[in-house]
Protein backbone atom coordinates (compact mmCIF):
# COMPACT_ATOMS: atom_id res chain seq x y z
CA UNK A 1 0.00 0.00 0.00
CA UNK A 2 0.97 3.66 -0.81
CA UNK A 3 2.57 5.39 2.39
CA UNK A 4 5.63 7.82 2.61
CA UNK A 5 8.82 6.47 3.61
CA UNK A 6 9.59 8.86 5.95
CA UNK A 7 7.86 12.35 7.73
CA UNK A 8 8.25 15.47 9.10
CA UNK A 9 5.41 15.10 11.87
CA UNK A 10 4.03 11.78 12.66
CA UNK A 11 0.71 12.95 13.73
CA UNK A 12 -1.48 15.58 11.92
CA UNK A 13 -4.48 17.99 12.53
CA UNK A 14 -7.44 16.97 10.85
CA UNK A 15 -8.06 19.99 9.20
CA UNK A 16 -10.70 21.41 6.76
CA UNK A 17 -11.76 20.37 3.51
CA UNK A 18 -13.07 22.98 1.54
CA UNK A 19 -13.44 24.71 -2.01
CA UNK A 20 -12.26 23.04 -4.68
CA UNK A 21 -9.30 21.21 -6.15
CA UNK A 22 -6.72 24.03 -7.03
CA UNK A 23 -4.82 21.90 -9.45
CA UNK A 24 -4.59 18.31 -10.95
CA UNK A 25 -8.30 18.80 -12.48
CA UNK A 26 -7.17 17.77 -15.87
CA UNK A 27 -5.84 14.92 -17.57
CA UNK A 28 -2.39 14.57 -17.82
CA UNK A 29 -0.98 11.02 -18.53
CA UNK A 30 -4.35 8.73 -19.89
CA UNK A 31 -7.12 9.23 -22.38
CA UNK A 32 -9.31 8.35 -19.35
CA UNK A 33 -9.93 9.54 -15.65
CA UNK A 34 -11.71 9.66 -12.58
CA UNK A 35 -12.58 12.82 -11.59
CA UNK A 36 -13.60 13.39 -7.47
CA UNK A 37 -17.00 15.09 -7.09
CA UNK A 38 -17.18 15.03 -3.22
CA UNK A 39 -14.34 16.41 -1.05
CA UNK A 40 -12.96 13.46 1.46
CA UNK A 41 -10.19 11.44 2.65
CA UNK A 42 -8.97 8.30 0.80
CA UNK A 43 -7.66 5.70 2.59
CA UNK A 44 -4.50 3.86 1.37
CA UNK A 45 -6.31 0.52 0.99
CA UNK A 46 -9.07 2.48 -1.04
CA UNK A 47 -7.00 3.44 -3.61
CA UNK A 48 -5.40 0.29 -3.58
CA UNK A 49 -8.48 -1.62 -3.92
CA UNK A 50 -9.98 0.74 -6.30
CA UNK A 51 -6.50 -0.21 -8.21
CA UNK A 52 -6.64 -3.75 -8.04
CA UNK A 53 -10.37 -3.31 -9.74
CA UNK A 54 -9.22 -1.55 -12.21
CA UNK A 55 -5.94 -3.74 -13.31
CA UNK A 56 -7.97 -6.64 -13.04
CA UNK A 57 -11.01 -5.16 -15.45
CA UNK A 58 -8.53 -4.43 -17.99
CA UNK A 59 -6.74 -7.03 -17.08
CA UNK A 60 -3.69 -6.42 -19.88
CA UNK A 61 -3.56 -3.81 -22.63
CA UNK A 62 -3.67 -0.67 -20.66
CA UNK A 63 -1.63 1.70 -18.06
CA UNK A 64 -2.72 3.32 -14.86
CA UNK A 65 -1.48 6.29 -13.17
CA UNK A 66 -2.37 7.05 -9.83
CA UNK A 67 -2.37 10.61 -9.22
CA UNK A 68 -3.63 10.91 -5.11
CA UNK A 69 -0.67 9.99 -2.30
CA UNK A 70 -1.51 9.41 1.06
CA UNK A 71 0.52 11.60 2.97
CA UNK A 72 -1.86 12.07 5.68
CA UNK A 73 -1.39 10.30 9.26
CA UNK A 74 -4.75 9.43 10.60
CA UNK A 75 -4.50 8.41 14.22
CA UNK A 76 -7.06 6.62 16.34
CA UNK A 77 -7.27 5.88 20.19
CA UNK A 78 -8.03 2.19 21.25
CA UNK A 79 -10.92 0.34 21.80
CA UNK A 80 -12.90 1.19 25.38
CA UNK A 81 -10.10 4.24 26.21
CA UNK A 82 -10.31 6.74 28.45
CA UNK A 83 -10.50 10.20 26.88
CA UNK A 84 -7.39 12.45 27.38
CA UNK A 85 -3.86 10.74 27.59
CA UNK A 86 -2.76 12.68 24.48
CA UNK A 87 -3.09 11.91 20.53
CA UNK A 88 -3.84 8.55 19.94
CA UNK A 89 -1.57 6.17 17.64
CA UNK A 90 -1.05 6.70 13.58
CA UNK A 91 -3.32 3.62 12.02
CA UNK A 92 -3.78 4.87 8.54
CA UNK A 93 -2.69 7.30 6.06
CA UNK A 94 -5.07 9.15 3.44
CA UNK A 95 -5.03 11.27 0.76
CA UNK A 96 -6.97 14.23 1.35
CA UNK A 97 -9.37 14.97 -2.04
CA UNK A 98 -11.32 17.81 -3.28
CA UNK A 99 -14.10 18.40 -5.56
CA UNK A 100 -12.75 17.94 -9.54
CA UNK A 101 -9.08 16.14 -8.39
CA UNK A 102 -8.02 13.46 -11.18
CA UNK A 103 -7.52 10.32 -8.84
CA UNK A 104 -6.54 7.75 -11.53
CA UNK A 105 -5.62 7.62 -14.69
CA UNK A 106 -5.92 4.98 -17.32
CA UNK A 107 -4.50 5.00 -21.50
CA UNK A 108 -6.58 1.65 -22.92
CA UNK A 109 -7.58 1.24 -26.50
CA UNK A 110 -11.33 0.27 -25.88
CA UNK A 111 -13.57 3.52 -24.78
CA UNK A 112 -15.85 0.99 -23.45
CA UNK A 113 -13.75 -1.25 -22.05
CA UNK A 114 -12.14 1.64 -19.92
CA UNK A 115 -15.19 3.08 -18.56
CA UNK A 116 -16.62 -0.57 -17.73
CA UNK A 117 -12.71 -0.87 -15.73
CA UNK A 118 -13.34 2.91 -14.05
CA UNK A 119 -16.95 2.32 -12.80
CA UNK A 120 -15.51 -0.75 -11.40
CA UNK A 121 -12.75 1.27 -9.47
CA UNK A 122 -15.36 4.16 -9.02
CA UNK A 123 -17.00 2.05 -6.71
CA UNK A 124 -14.22 0.93 -4.53
CA UNK A 125 -14.24 4.72 -3.80
CA UNK A 126 -15.87 6.64 -0.52
CA UNK A 127 -16.85 9.69 -2.75
CA UNK A 128 -18.73 10.39 -5.52
CA UNK A 129 -16.85 10.55 -8.70
CA UNK A 130 -17.12 10.36 -12.30
CA UNK A 131 -15.07 8.98 -15.71
CA UNK A 132 -14.20 11.52 -17.89
CA UNK A 133 -12.23 11.95 -21.40
CA UNK A 134 -10.12 14.10 -23.21
CA UNK A 135 -12.68 15.32 -25.96
CA UNK A 136 -14.23 17.94 -24.33
CA UNK A 137 -16.52 20.81 -25.69
CA UNK A 138 -16.40 24.52 -25.43
CA UNK B 1 -9.29 28.70 -44.99
CA UNK B 2 -12.47 29.96 -44.39
CA UNK B 3 -12.50 32.14 -41.54
CA UNK B 4 -14.82 32.08 -38.40
CA UNK B 5 -16.40 35.43 -37.71
CA UNK B 6 -16.89 35.42 -33.72
CA UNK B 7 -17.96 38.98 -31.74
CA UNK B 8 -16.98 39.88 -28.75
CA UNK B 9 -17.79 42.74 -26.63
CA UNK B 10 -15.62 45.20 -24.82
CA UNK B 11 -16.21 47.34 -21.53
CA UNK B 12 -17.03 44.31 -19.46
CA UNK B 13 -16.58 44.94 -15.66
CA UNK B 14 -14.01 43.31 -14.19
CA UNK B 15 -13.34 41.44 -11.32
CA UNK B 16 -15.03 38.00 -9.93
CA UNK B 17 -18.38 39.19 -8.96
CA UNK B 18 -18.83 41.10 -12.55
CA UNK B 19 -17.36 37.71 -14.22
CA UNK B 20 -19.19 35.30 -12.28
CA UNK B 21 -22.48 37.61 -13.22
CA UNK B 22 -21.34 37.59 -16.94
CA UNK B 23 -20.99 33.83 -16.63
CA UNK B 24 -24.30 33.62 -14.96
CA UNK B 25 -25.71 35.12 -18.25
CA UNK B 26 -23.92 33.00 -20.70
CA UNK B 27 -21.23 35.51 -21.51
CA UNK B 28 -17.28 34.27 -21.00
CA UNK B 29 -14.80 36.82 -19.91
CA UNK B 30 -11.91 37.14 -21.77
CA UNK B 31 -9.27 39.41 -22.56
CA UNK B 32 -7.36 39.72 -26.64
CA UNK B 33 -3.71 41.02 -26.96
CA UNK B 34 -0.66 39.88 -28.91
CA UNK B 35 1.70 42.52 -31.26
CA UNK B 36 1.94 45.42 -29.02
CA UNK B 37 -1.33 46.37 -28.65
CA UNK B 38 -2.94 47.08 -25.32
CA UNK B 39 -4.75 43.92 -23.84
CA UNK B 40 -8.41 44.45 -24.41
CA UNK B 41 -11.14 42.77 -21.50
CA UNK B 42 -14.10 41.32 -23.80
CA UNK B 43 -16.61 39.16 -22.89
CA UNK B 44 -18.16 36.23 -25.80
CA UNK B 45 -21.13 34.66 -25.51
CA UNK B 46 -21.03 30.94 -24.97
CA UNK B 47 -22.56 29.33 -27.97
CA UNK B 48 -20.88 31.69 -30.44
CA UNK B 49 -17.44 30.33 -28.57
CA UNK B 50 -18.51 26.91 -28.70
CA UNK B 51 -19.83 27.47 -32.48
CA UNK B 52 -16.52 28.76 -33.55
CA UNK B 53 -14.02 26.34 -31.88
CA UNK B 54 -15.97 23.30 -32.59
CA UNK B 55 -15.05 23.46 -36.56
CA UNK B 56 -12.18 20.18 -37.70
CA UNK B 57 -9.12 22.62 -35.99
CA UNK B 58 -10.96 22.74 -32.53
CA UNK B 59 -8.95 25.04 -30.33
CA UNK B 60 -6.42 25.92 -32.89
CA UNK B 61 -9.20 27.57 -35.16
CA UNK B 62 -8.24 31.12 -36.84
CA UNK B 63 -10.89 33.81 -35.62
CA UNK B 64 -11.83 37.13 -37.05
CA UNK B 65 -12.51 38.37 -33.72
CA UNK B 66 -14.68 41.60 -33.80
CA UNK B 67 -14.35 44.19 -31.24
CA UNK B 68 -16.30 47.21 -31.27
CA UNK B 69 -16.08 47.15 -35.39
CA UNK B 70 -12.87 46.50 -35.62
CA UNK B 71 -11.67 43.02 -36.94
CA UNK B 72 -8.85 41.41 -35.19
CA UNK B 73 -6.90 38.03 -36.69
CA UNK B 74 -6.54 35.91 -33.10
CA UNK B 75 -6.58 32.46 -32.14
CA UNK B 76 -7.12 31.22 -28.81
CA UNK B 77 -4.04 30.78 -26.73
CA UNK B 78 -5.83 29.59 -23.06
CA UNK B 79 -8.73 28.49 -21.87
CA UNK B 80 -9.32 27.87 -18.13
CA UNK B 81 -12.55 25.71 -17.28
CA UNK B 82 -14.35 25.24 -14.02
CA UNK B 83 -12.69 22.18 -12.30
CA UNK B 84 -16.20 20.62 -11.83
CA UNK B 85 -18.39 21.84 -14.09
CA UNK B 86 -15.51 21.45 -17.21
CA UNK B 87 -17.20 24.59 -18.89
CA UNK B 88 -14.89 27.48 -19.73
CA UNK B 89 -14.72 30.02 -17.44
CA UNK B 90 -12.50 32.57 -18.94
CA UNK B 91 -10.47 32.28 -22.36
CA UNK B 92 -7.28 34.20 -23.95
CA UNK B 93 -7.43 35.48 -27.62
CA UNK B 94 -3.78 36.25 -28.99
CA UNK B 95 -3.96 38.26 -32.10
CA UNK B 96 -2.04 37.00 -35.25
CA UNK B 97 -0.39 38.31 -38.46
CA UNK B 98 -2.07 35.85 -40.83
CA UNK B 99 1.66 35.90 -42.67
CA UNK B 100 3.54 35.86 -39.39
CA UNK B 101 4.93 32.19 -37.96
CA UNK B 102 3.76 31.25 -34.66
CA UNK B 103 4.02 28.11 -32.63
CA UNK B 104 0.88 25.85 -32.08
CA UNK B 105 -0.06 22.79 -30.47
CA UNK B 106 -1.97 20.59 -32.94
CA UNK B 107 -3.14 17.36 -31.35
CA UNK B 108 -2.49 13.80 -32.19
CA UNK B 109 -5.07 11.20 -33.15
CA UNK B 110 -4.11 7.26 -33.39
CA UNK B 111 -6.15 5.28 -36.59
CA UNK B 112 -5.54 1.68 -37.34
CA UNK B 113 -5.01 -1.38 -34.57
CA UNK B 114 -1.96 -3.29 -34.44
CA UNK B 115 -2.11 -6.62 -34.55
CA UNK B 116 0.90 -7.66 -33.97
CA UNK B 117 1.59 -5.59 -30.86
CA UNK B 118 -2.10 -6.98 -29.54
CA UNK B 119 -0.77 -10.47 -30.17
CA UNK B 120 2.64 -9.46 -28.16
CA UNK B 121 1.10 -8.52 -25.31
CA UNK B 122 1.84 -4.62 -25.81
CA UNK B 123 0.33 -1.82 -25.79
CA UNK B 124 0.06 1.11 -28.28
CA UNK B 125 1.23 4.05 -26.05
CA UNK B 126 0.79 7.36 -27.17
CA UNK B 127 4.03 9.26 -25.92
CA UNK B 128 2.56 12.66 -26.31
CA UNK B 129 -1.56 13.82 -27.37
CA UNK B 130 -0.03 16.76 -28.89
CA UNK B 131 3.15 18.22 -31.31
CA UNK B 132 4.24 21.49 -31.31
CA UNK B 133 4.67 22.83 -34.44
CA UNK B 134 5.94 26.33 -36.16
CA UNK B 135 3.76 27.67 -39.17
CA UNK B 136 1.31 30.67 -40.44
CA UNK B 137 -2.00 30.56 -38.58
CA UNK B 138 -4.00 29.91 -41.91
CA UNK B 139 -1.48 26.36 -42.52
CA UNK B 140 -2.50 24.82 -39.05
CA UNK B 141 -3.02 21.37 -39.25
CA UNK B 142 -6.22 20.78 -37.89
CA UNK B 143 -4.69 16.97 -36.35
CA UNK B 144 -2.12 14.94 -37.12
CA UNK B 145 -3.58 11.16 -38.10
CA UNK B 146 -0.90 8.34 -37.01
CA UNK B 147 -1.62 5.18 -38.14
CA UNK B 148 -0.03 2.45 -35.93
CA UNK B 149 -1.62 -0.85 -38.34
CA UNK B 150 1.74 -1.89 -39.19
CA UNK B 151 3.36 -1.63 -35.36
CA UNK B 152 5.71 -4.28 -34.47
CA UNK B 153 6.80 -4.98 -30.45
CA UNK B 154 9.58 -3.01 -30.91
CA UNK B 155 8.53 0.03 -33.13
CA UNK B 156 8.53 3.39 -31.90
CA UNK B 157 7.27 5.99 -34.48
CA UNK B 158 9.76 8.92 -33.29
CA UNK B 159 9.03 12.63 -34.46
CA UNK B 160 10.78 12.54 -37.76
CA UNK B 161 8.77 9.87 -38.76
CA UNK B 162 5.25 11.79 -38.60
CA UNK B 163 4.77 13.42 -42.16
CA UNK B 164 4.49 17.51 -41.74
CA UNK B 165 2.28 19.22 -44.17
CA UNK B 166 3.80 22.16 -46.29
CA UNK B 167 4.94 25.09 -44.19
CA UNK B 168 4.64 23.14 -41.29
CA UNK B 169 8.13 22.33 -39.12
CA UNK B 170 8.17 20.47 -36.00
CA UNK B 171 9.89 22.01 -33.09
CA UNK B 172 10.58 19.55 -30.86
CA UNK B 173 13.72 16.74 -31.21
CA UNK B 174 13.30 14.82 -34.44
CA UNK B 175 14.39 11.67 -32.61
CA UNK B 176 11.75 12.41 -29.77
CA UNK B 177 8.82 9.74 -29.52
CA UNK B 178 5.48 10.14 -30.58
CA UNK B 179 4.24 6.18 -30.41
CA UNK B 180 5.71 3.75 -28.50
CA UNK B 181 4.95 0.02 -27.38
CA UNK B 182 4.49 -0.96 -23.69
CA UNK B 183 5.46 -4.20 -22.63
CA UNK B 184 2.30 -5.23 -20.47
CA UNK B 185 4.62 -8.15 -18.36
CA UNK B 186 4.73 -6.41 -15.78
CA UNK B 187 1.23 -5.68 -15.39
CA UNK B 188 0.25 -9.24 -15.84
CA UNK B 189 2.60 -10.61 -13.10
CA UNK B 190 1.27 -7.90 -10.81
CA UNK B 191 -1.88 -9.08 -11.24
CA UNK B 192 -1.10 -12.80 -10.86
CA UNK B 193 0.96 -11.58 -7.84
CA UNK B 194 -2.25 -9.62 -6.39
CA UNK B 195 -4.56 -13.17 -6.87
CA UNK B 196 -1.77 -15.05 -5.48
CA UNK B 197 -1.86 -12.90 -2.13
CA UNK B 198 -5.88 -12.71 -2.30
CA UNK B 199 -5.97 -16.43 -2.16
CA UNK B 200 -3.65 -16.50 0.43
CA UNK B 201 -5.27 -14.55 2.59
CA UNK B 202 -8.99 -16.38 1.90
CA UNK B 203 -6.94 -19.30 2.75
CA UNK B 204 -5.73 -18.12 6.10
CA UNK B 205 -8.94 -16.58 7.27
CA UNK B 206 -11.03 -19.78 6.74
CA UNK B 207 -8.05 -21.24 8.72
CA UNK B 208 -8.37 -18.49 11.66
CA UNK B 209 -12.25 -18.34 11.71
CA UNK B 210 -12.65 -20.77 14.65
CA UNK B 211 -9.70 -19.16 16.47
CA UNK B 212 -11.29 -15.86 15.85
CA UNK B 213 -14.65 -16.66 16.98
CA UNK B 214 -12.97 -17.70 20.08
CA UNK B 215 -10.84 -14.68 20.57
CA UNK B 216 -14.05 -12.23 20.28
CA UNK B 217 -16.08 -14.65 23.16
CA UNK B 218 -13.12 -13.72 25.47
CA UNK B 219 -12.79 -9.96 24.42
CA UNK B 220 -17.01 -9.76 25.22
CA UNK B 221 -16.31 -11.64 28.83
CA UNK B 222 -13.01 -9.42 29.48
CA UNK B 223 -15.39 -6.40 28.48
CA UNK B 224 -18.39 -7.42 30.91
CA UNK B 225 -15.87 -8.56 34.02
CA UNK B 226 -14.62 -4.82 33.37
CA UNK B 227 -18.01 -3.53 33.42
CA UNK B 228 -19.00 -5.28 36.15
CA UNK B 229 -15.64 -3.81 38.20
CA UNK B 230 -16.89 -0.88 38.04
Amino acid sequence: MLMPRKVAHRKHHRGRTRGLTKGSSELAFGEFGIQALEPGWLTARQIEAARIAMTRAIKRGGKVWINVFPDKPVTKKPAETRMGSGKGNPELWVAVVKPGRILFELSFPNAEGARIAMNKAIQKLPIKARVVTREETV
Amino acid sequence: MASTVLVADTGRPTGSAASRRLRAADQIPGVLYGHGMQPVSVAVARRDLRLALSGPAGLNTVLDLSVDGTVYPAIVKDVQRHPVRRNVSHVDFIQVNLDEEITVSVPVRLVGEAAAVVAGGGLVDPAVDAIEVVTTPRSIPPEFVIDVTDMEMDTVIRLEDVPMPDGVVATGDPDGPVVTVLTMRAEMAEIEAADAEIAEEQAEAEGEAPAGEEADGEGDGEASEAGASE
